[in-house]
């Protein structure tokens, strides 16, 4: 074989490969965002390991140095009076399903405060309907990340209301998912009954679990 | 060993290599200002961000709002990177394809052509990535995806993709006429 001949296979084998036609998708490749916990979630993941772990006294470090409690301070007047104290306290005492009825409580007014604050945004007619769909869109990935965390406590408490809650999430999902095949867009409006729901359901299960049980603290699914 | 045996690989013309270096240089300053200014440049996205609510669709809630800026910022350090290692891999890819082109292209005309078509485009589309980044705190990730798409990465890419196939099928040919002859 000649060098020349050499040169042109070796060249075209590398040209095939680096002309090689790559898919749209892989276009323009612009990375990947893969969405992180906040300081509020991950420390209520530390404290909920650390109790499930029965580290009670790490569990009430966490809490008293983390930022779940200063939230709890920041939305103390939304919050069932003294929902931080009797957390505290239970962390103290060591009481496991206290303690995860009480950050069950404070996760599921979180959703609850943002779907009030979803509905009056959405409620407003100066921003055009693309907008208002971004923005209930938004609203319901920040909804769903405070509530996923508490999801499962809530169904082994009030199994009915995590259903509702659910039902709710997927019929206000249906709103903010892109028109297919250049069809209009969906009417804002229609998100709000849902985003009403997911409010006025975790209310009345914020309201319920307010007050501890008083024969047993053990949760036990009511259908 | 007789000539037709010798290797007949040629160096491409100086400018061209002149810019491939540029580009990994470009790509090492890139790099380097990305971990020395890291803060500086995070925070200046960010306050370009805040400073432009609508444009990114801020909501005025802390847990929504917080999300949408980290995954701004994200992309923001992402089109960075992404410009450090493309200007990077396509410094190479210029040295390696323009030689390929220098080497087996006897047409000087066609020679020319793509070995400008090669430099340009692959010099060219790593700074679509930064184009990216700087326009993401001012016109937001897919508006600033847009802009760099049009601006920069199609008529650079193309102009990549264009030449490599031109070259392929030029070392292809040349290859096909020597088997007959």
């Amino acid at each position: 074989m000649t060098g020349r001949r050499l040169v042109a296979r070796t060249a075209l084998a590398a040209l095939a490969l680096l002309s090689a036609p790559s898919s749209p998708a892989s276009a323009h490749h612009v990375g990947a965002y893969v969405p992180k916990d906040n300081a509020v979630t991950t420390n209520f993941k530390e404290v909920k390991f650390s109790v499930q772990a029965k580290k009670y006294a790490v569990a009430l470090r966490l809490f008293d140095t983390g930022p779940l409690r200063a939230e709890m301070r920041a939305h103390a007047a939304t919050l069932p009076p003294g929902l931080e104290d009797n957390t505290r306290a239970a962390l103290a005492a060591g009481d496991g399903p206290e303690v995860e009825r009480r950050l069950m409580i404070f996760f599921a007014a979180l959703a609850r405060d943002l779907a009030l604050e979803a509905d009056r945004q959405l409620a407003r007619p100066d921003a055009p309907a693309e907008a208002r769909i971004a923005t209930g869109k938004k609203f319901l990935e920040a909804i769903w990340r405070y509530y996923n965390l508490v999801d499962f406590a809530v169904a082994t408490r009030d199994n009915k209301t995590s259903v509702a809650v659910r039902l709710a999430f997927d019929e206000a999902e249906t709103y903010v998912k892109p028109a297919a095949g250049g069809a209009a867009p969906s009417d804002p409006a229609g998100l709000r009954p849902p985003l009403q729901r997911i409010a006025r359901v975790l209310s009345t299960l914020i309201d319920a679990s307010s007050t501890p049980p008083s024969s047993s603290t053990t949760p036990r699914r009511n259908s | 060993m007789r000539e037709a045996d010798a290797p007949t690989w040629r160096v491409p013309p100086r400018w061209v290599l002149l810019v491939a270096v540029l580009s990994i240089v470009a790509a090492e300053i890139g790099g380097g200002s990305m971990a020395r200014f890291k803060v500086e440049l995070t925070r200046w996205a960010r306050d370009g961000m805040l400073a432009r609510p609508s444009v990114h669709g801020l909501v005025g809630v802390r847990d929504v709002d917080e999300r949408i800026l980290d995954e701004a910022l994200v992309k923001f350090d992402a089109g960075l990177r992404l410009f450090h290692m493309h200007a990077e891999g396509m410094g190479l890819v210029i040295i390696a394809t323009s030689m390929v082109a220098a080497s087996v292209i006897r047409h000087v005309t066609a020679r020319r052509a793509i070995i400008a078509l090669l430099t340009t485009g692959g010099a060219g589309y790593p700074v679509g990535y930064l184009v990216w980044s700087a326009l993401i705190p001012s016109y937001g990730l897919e508006r600033a995806k847009t802009i760099a798409e049009w601006l920069v990465w199609v008529p650079f890419g193309t102009a990549t993709i264009v030449a490599l196939w031109c070259l392929a099928g030029l070392v292809a040919w040349s290859m096909i006429d020597r088997h007959r002859a």
